[in-house]
């Protein structure tokens, strides 16, 4: 008996260490990152000059004297992401409360296999659609090139959706019954029920559904590259129809043949993309503290 | 209920159909005529490419003033990462122009020429087509046995006789016949990404020959390569473009093939020649409409 329990001892020693060692792997390649970025980009952006690199409105890596400057791009990235917030996030929140309240079954074992597949088409693909299917649709219909904000945001709004709906609808699911009992009860319609009742109570679900289509649509790479039209647009011309270039875009474009600082920029550029991000998961993490208070 | 229910089904349906209907209608009627006051889309590539690199500086898009050296694209030109998505976007923009090597040419894009002569193999060769660059294949120092055999035959018959496979321009006259050294080692070469598939080509052929003999390729740009064939870390670097002068006096070249750089128009372009003059103006913003090129 002793020994038996000794050995069982062992083992769940054993296995705690395993499952404390996998949990370490993840850690240790954030901190890796992490480290890479900062050791390579920093230096960089001091070399060019922090205002400089943030700041400044040209990129002209090889001209001489080279210029290294960002806000080009960090706005193109804002607002392409604006873009596919304004277009994906309503069109994700009704597709929730749709499978979520209204859905028929029969339609709901056709429209939920097709969200999850949507989430599962890589990027590249999105990237080729865009190219031959949107791009010349808005250059008919809209005029310009097509190689648009516009373009990009219609991708990238499609490319939320999945992690949009997924979420809100988990998050709707969630309200209790009693509460739609409640407003019902007290002669509300359904309607009224589901945006004063159900969406309020489902709201930090929602914002996080929101949040994180949002990281996606910062650092969606392959599929802007395509639609964008890569061109560094100086603040005062950039509009709707017109191109832009996003942070990823510009480090996926020049990187294979850069040298030197400019290699280095790019890296810099990935630093401002990864404060991006941290900004966007603390506000994540903001958002689960206060709804678990109350 | 029920019955808003449909509505709304049937509207979006509607709406979803039309709006496929809106678009495709549209192109059909717009596709026949070209509208010459719409804006050129100017299409280059990344800013570290070579095929830039030489284009720009050939057609005086990017100036030297003195110390500085400046490059004027002008602003909102689509830059692409590489050669295909350039040839995918001027095939779709009526109004498009860019410019992608001679050997990637293809039906898909229509190609103008340049000073009225035509970008053909002969032209280029000729020199009469003056949007050419070399191929160069740089070394530093003295070169072993093996990088000097290496070298040998792709200035030799059979080494050019690939390098015209793939449409470039052959750079050697009366190449000599190359015969098997059966020498072993390993070579490293590095460098630009237009360049490297000529040399896997060269490497199989060279390698039936001479089997003992294994190579390290890494295609990682024109400067990259360059700097590797500097420092010692390869044996030889690919170029797509021209030495810089700081660069000279530090290596030995090696011109392995001549690239013309092709000037590409979308098909319904009534565009056929354009001066030199022309192209530097719509690439630096001088010229935004195809009406000031094509009526004068």
């Amino acid at each position: 008996m002793v020994s038996t329990s000794r050995s069982n001892n062992i083992k769940e020693k054993l296995m705690q260490y395993v499952f404390f060692a996998s949990a370490l792997v993840s850690v240790l390649a954030v901190i890796c990152i992490c480290l890479f970025l900062l050791m390579r980009g920093i230096p960089a952006i001091a070399e060019v000059g922090f205002l400089n690199f943030i700041f400044g409105q040209k990129w002209a890596p090889v001209d001489t004297p080279p210029s290294f400057g960002i806000l080009s791009m960090i706005v193109g990235s804002l607002y392409v992401t604006a873009g596919a917030i304004v277009i994906g996030v309503p069109i994700g929140i009704m597709c929730a409360v749709f499978l979520a309240e209204f859905c028929p079954v029969k339609l709901y074992k056709i429209v939920k296999p097709s969200v999850n597949l949507l989430a599962g088409i890589p990027s590249i693909i999105y990237g080729f659609f865009g190219m031959e299917i949107v791009v010349p649709f808005i250059r008919e219909s809209f005029g310009g090139n097509g190689y648009s904000i516009l373009s990009a945001s219609v991708i990238l709004g499609i490319m939320i959706l999945p992690t949009i709906i997924t979420i809100s609808e988990s998050s709707i699911r969630a309200v209790p019954e009693t509460y739609k009992e409640g407003s019902l009860g007290i002669g509300a319609t359904k309607e009224e029920t589901i945006f004063k009742v159900v969406l309020p109570a489902a709201k930090s679900g929602i914002l996080t559904s929101i949040i994180l289509g949002i990281g996606r649509a910062v650092g969606e790479t392959m599929a802007v590259v395509m639609v964008a039209g890569g061109a560094v647009m100086p603040l005062e011309k950039i509009a709707l129809l017109k191109p832009i270039r996003t942070l990823t875009a510009n480090i996926v474009t020049e990187m294979s043949y850069a040298s030197g600082l400019h290699t280095e920029s790019l890296i810099a550029t990935g630093v401002v993309l990864f404060v991006f991000i941290i900004i966007l998961n603390t506000a994540l993490s903001l958002i689960k503290s206060n709804s678990n208070k109350n | 209920m029920k019955n808003t229910k449909k509505i709304i089904k049937t509207m979006s349906l509607v709406l979803v159909a039309a709006s496929v209907f809106v678009g495709c209608s549209k192109s059909n009627t717009e596709e026949s005529s070209f509208d010459l006051n719409s804006d050129i889309t100017v299409v280059a590539r990344d800013s570290a490419s070579g095929t830039r690199g030489a284009f720009h500086e050939l057609m005086k898009i990017k100036v030297k003033e003195g110390e500085k050296e400046v490059d004027n694209l002008v602003v909102g030109a689509l830059e692409f990462d590489g050669t295909d998505k350039v040839i995918t976007a001027v095939e779709g923009d009526k109004y498009g122009i860019g410019y992608i090597s001679l050997g990637s040419v293809s039906e898909r894009t229509k190609t103008a020429s340049v000073d009225s002569v035509e970008a053909t193999i002969e032209n280029v060769k000729s020199g009469d087509y003056k949007v050419a660059r070399p191929f160069l294949l740089v070394t530093k120092g003295t070169e072993n046995e093996l990088v000097k055999d290496f070298l040998s035959f792709t200035a030799s018959k059979q080494g050019q006789e690939i390098v015209e496979s793939k449409h470039y321009i052959s750079s050697v006259e009366n190449s000599a016949e190359y015969s098997a050294s059966g020498l072993s080692g390993t070579i490293k070469i590095a460098g630009s990404t237009s360049v490297s598939p000529i040399i896997e080509l060269l490497q199989e052929a060279y390698q039936e020959l001479n089997p003992d003999v294994t190579f390290e390729m890494q295609s990682n740009g024109s400067s990259q390569g360059i700097k590797a064939a500097i420092d010692g870390t390869y044996d030889i670097g690919m170029s797509s473009r021209e030495l810089k002068d700081t660069e000279k006096p530090e290596l030995n070249e090696h011109v392995l093939a001549i690239d013309g750089i092709a000037v590409i128009l979308n098909k319904e372009n009534e565009a056929k020649d354009l001066s030199s003059e022309t192209i530097t103006k719509i690439f630096t913003g001088e010229i935004t409409k195809w009406s000031e090129v094509l009526e004068k």
